[in-house]
């Protein structure tokens, strides 16, 4: 990336053009890894690399669960190229990055407001957070990690959405005789592949969606608001790059403090009347610069030497504070009723109960990606604040399919364990109970057996009870009763999803500690 | 990029508009309403080998070609005159087949469909065909007896596309676990390709609100389109144990063709009754070579499994379930749907009066 007026070939122009090449590349390559993370995608260690190369997530997850996973180590990748090259992740690589550059306001480049430098110390303050956070086992803050927001949204909102539109339109021209061959071959093409056979639903997708607008809606604050000001993965390369190697250089001897690269610079961090001066810890080596001087004065280059230091650098108070909000945020949370007792539905994705899941998810949502039923979806409040967008099964959306392993299969951190199929097939998550006052047999004595003929286990754990009950009238009328043998449900849930009786005759709740 | 201007957009809005409309007149004009009986044409002629009187009259239904074997027949039956009955075996067809020995689930197809007077019988050059075997969920291979045989399946499509079938798809509804994987788990995806067919998902799109115009308990159901239009519907599927039906079979395969299957739970006998008689399956082949006598339909355990080497095939599928129950000690009339079958001219259980033709396959 040293690039100069010497080099007759990587004109700054062609700089330019390598860099967005690189950021749509990268993209389209997490959206591509995002599509194949669906279950008989590709293999699970490439589609959660991504989320791998994250320091800030692999680190938090390191403090929190106490355990190396080698497989983090993928990050170390980034904190590399971030010794060498400053914040370029942000600049090049970040899929959020590029998305927020894409959605800018073509015609403002500065920020409508005189900016507060101090603003920029925001997202210092929520990187200590989170990971002092993470030292009281607590990972709720990476929901504001950059690739887990992308992720997350991808697959709970934007997508879902896509795949709507895409349904309506073919539903609507599908009565055209014409053109029902090119949808049913449209149609093989897209499904299963990218799209799922059958819609798929989430929990709060207008929420998600509504968060991610919110943080594009910023840029036309400041470009790249979220960058400069909040993102504590930025933050967290910023503190590296006080060190990196390359670094932007003035040549003073050609500079006329013009404020061309001030004008041009998408993070501010070149500022007016400085004789372009910058702080490596905000430059995301996108060489706008470079094409914006007149007279080439710009220059990336080896540089050794701490990064000068800048007023809105965490200082010792900063830290503090950050540690004590920390605490006093982990006391608060361990004080929740949600420390204390489950919620009767909280049920999690196979074996993630007992590997205690809250300190080691990192709400990517992989899982949910990968989930074909639409079973795992993002907690609100079941597991407390604390466990916000952590993946919790809802089987009134979905049923864990019994023959499915991939949530922990593609999980980058094994909160949810990797099990084998023949593990996770006699995994409990949950336990079914018959609510004998709606059960369509039970409450109205006729029969069904929807849930029996549903059951997946070689032995079914519902069980058929034929008996002569007597009626609201009186007569005495035979019926196949359901009922539940709660040693072998595995909770997973397909009677639940598949009960014909709208306010659920039977329902799985959380696994509790039996006092038997 | 220029920018867009307010101007060309709105433009771009109304072209957008006045194409949409236009593709719904253009829908409204060429395409029949979906819910009237099937809308494929009444094109080929008369089977060669079937009955000589196939009373279409009396059968508004029969479009297709292969409808007018005994399947309408039967319909035609007891609509009219119950004494034309089985015109098959006057010609010396036998009404039934059933194949069993050998370790080879082709063979007792390709000799079950021979008996029966050959796969000419039932598909046409140029049909399109599909087949329906039991996917229903995406949990076991084949041994455990959850879903059809997938060579009982390949069998079929190879005799179909050896009679100039003009393709042959096979699909199924399974409410187990996703459809592709569903198709591969149960190892008929794999034979299928092999053979020539083509492996089709069903997508929510085509369910249509479809009239069933002799049905005596449902009038309409949600049903698949490209079943209600196909030439011919071959309906594949395995014995099994299942506790509200007692057993499905033939019958009860149909239910993977509709949506809103658990409210088929509601009256089932009578509903299969009403559904088989409007899909029509042109031909029947209850796969038994393993059958499922508990833990079903989803089955898992092969300690359920009990193999049988055997194949049923017949046009009237009330008279197949008949035969298969049989393999699991389960009279008729302990099956409402077969004698729902029966009432509404569907087919036949009387298997006494009826010619079935046991063939042996040596091992």
């Amino acid at each position: 990336m040293a690039a100069n007026k010497s080099n007759p070939f990587m004109t700054p122009k062609r700089w330019k053009a390598a860099r967005k090449l690189v950021q749509y590349a990268a993209l389209l390559g997490f959206i591509a890894l995002f599509l194949a993370s669906r279950r008989g995608g590709w293999a699970t260690e490439l589609v959660n690399a991504p989320l791998r190369l994250d320091p800030l997530g692999m680190l938090a997850n390191l403090i929190a669960s106490r355990a190396l996973l080698t497989g983090s180590a993928l990050a170390l990748i980034i904190l590399a190229l971030t010794v060498v090259f400053g914040r370029a992740w942000c600049g090049w690589l970040c899929p959020l990055g590029t998305v927020l550059d894409i959605a800018s306001p073509q015609r403002k480049i500065q920020p409508i407001f005189k900016e507060p430098a101090r603003l920029r110390s925001v997202k210092y303050g929520l990187l200590f957070t989170t990971l002092v956070a993470a030292v009281f086992t607590n990972l709720t803050l990476l929901v504001f990690d950059p690739l887990t927001i992308l992720l997350r949204t991808l697959t709970v909102a934007i997508w879902p959405a896509i795949d709507r539109i895409i349904s309506a339109g073919e539903s609507a021209l599908y009565p055209v005789a014409l053109l029902q061959d090119p949808i049913d071959a449209f149609d093989k093409l897209v499904r299963p592949a990218l799209l799922p056979e059958s819609p798929l639903y989430y929990r709060d997708a207008a929420l998600f969606a509504a968060f991610f607008v919110g943080l594009i809606a910023l840029n036309w604050i400041a470009p790249r608001f979220w960058c400069r000001y909040l993102c504590p993965l930025g933050g967290l390369l910023g503190l590296v790059s006080k060190i990196s190697l390359v670094r932007r250089v003035v040549v003073a001897s050609e500079c006329t403090g013009c404020d061309a690269c001030a004008r041009m610079c998408p993070t501010g961090t070149i500022q007016f009347g400085k004789n372009g001066a910058s702080d490596p810890s905000e430059c995301t080596m996108c060489l706008e610069c470079l094409r914006a001087c007149p007279r080439g004065g710009e220059t990336f280059k080896p540089v050794i030497a701490l990064a000068k230091l800048q007023p809105y650098d965490p200082t010792r108070r900063q830290v503090l504070a950050s540690i004590g909000a920390a605490a006093v945020g982990a006391g608060i949370l361990n004080s929740e009723m949600a420390a204390r007792r489950d919620d009767p539905y909280l049920v999690r994705p196979p074996g993630a109960r007992e590997n205690n899941l809250g300190s080691k998810c990192i709400r990517c949502g992989e899982c949910m990606r990968a989930c074909p039923t639409g079973a795992l979806q993002p907690a609100l409040f079941e597991a407390g604040l604390e466990g916000v967008w952590t993946p919790i099964v809802l089987p009134r959306l979905g049923y864990c399919d019994y023959s499915c392993n991939a949530c922990g299969q593609v999980c980058p951190v094994q909160a949810i364990p990797p099990l084998n199929l023949d593990d996770k097939r006699v995994t409990p998550i949950g336990k079914a109970y018959i609510d004998t006052t709606r059960c369509i047999a039970w409450a109205d004595h006729r029969d069904c057996i929807v849930c029996e003929e549903m059951c997946p286990l070689p032995e079914k754990a519902i069980k058929l009870d034929e008996t002569q009950v007597r009626n609201a009238d009186g007569e005495m009328v035979t019926v196949k009763l359901p009922m539940v043998n709660r040693d072998r449900c595995i909770g997973c849930g397909i009677c639940q999803y598949k009960c014909p009786q709208s306010q659920m005759g039977i329902r799985v709740f959380t696994l509790g500690a039996s006092p038997f | 990029m220029t920018n867009l201007s307010r101007r060309v957009f709105l433009r771009q809005m109304v072209a957008v508009g006045f194409s949409a409309s236009g593709a719904l007149l253009l829908a409204a004009c060429n395409q029949p309403e979906q819910t009237s009986v099937p809308i494929k044409p009444t094109a080929a002629p008369q089977p060669t080998t079937a009955p000589s009187q196939p009373a279409r009259a009396t059968a508004p239904q029969a479009t297709a070609t292969a409808q007018s074997t005994a399947v309408s027949q039967a319909k035609a039956a007891t609509a009219a005159a119950p004494t034309a009955q089985s015109t098959a075996s006057s010609t010396g067809v036998p009404d039934m087949v059933v194949a069993h020995g050998g370790d080879k689930p082709e063979e007792l197809v390709n000799r079950a469909i021979q008996a029966l007077g050959g796969i000419e019988r039932f598909v046409k050059p140029g049909n399109d065909v599909i087949i329906k075997p039991n996917i229903c969920v995406a949990y076991h291979t084949y041994e455990y007896a959850a879903t059809t045989n997938p060579w009982v399946v390949a069998a079929l499509v190879k005799l179909c596309l050896g009679a100039g079938a003009k393709r042959v798809r096979v699909m199924d509804n399974p409410f187990g676990g996703t459809a592709d994987q569903a198709y591969a788990i149960s190892g008929i995806s794999e034979q299928v390709k092999a053979a020539g067919g083509v492996m089709e998902l069903m997508t929510n799109r085509k369910f249509m609100k479809t009239d069933i115009p002799l049905g005596v308990d449902i009038k309409s159901w949600m049903i698949y389109d490209e079943i209600i239009n196909a030439d011919v519907i071959i309906n594949v599927p395995i014995a099994k144990h299942h506790s509200l039906a007692r057993l499905t079979m033939g019958m009860k395969n149909m239910m993977g063709t509709v949506i809103n299957r658990e409210s088929i739970h509601g009256r089932m006998g009578q509903r299969l009754a009403d559904l088989t008689g409007r899909i029509k399956p042109a031909l029947t082949v209850v796969d038994a070579v393993r059958i499922l006598m508990a833990n079903g339909p989803t089955g898992g355990n092969l300690g359920d499994v009990k193999k049988m080497d055997m194949v049923i095939a017949s046009p009237d599928v009330v008279a197949t379930d008949t035969y298969a129950a049989s393999l699991f000690g389960i009279k008729p009339e302990q099956l409402d749907y077969i004698g729902a079958g029966v009432k509404s001219g569907i087919g036949r259980s009387d298997l006494a009066n009826m010619k079935i033709e046991d063939i042996t396959v040596a091992g």
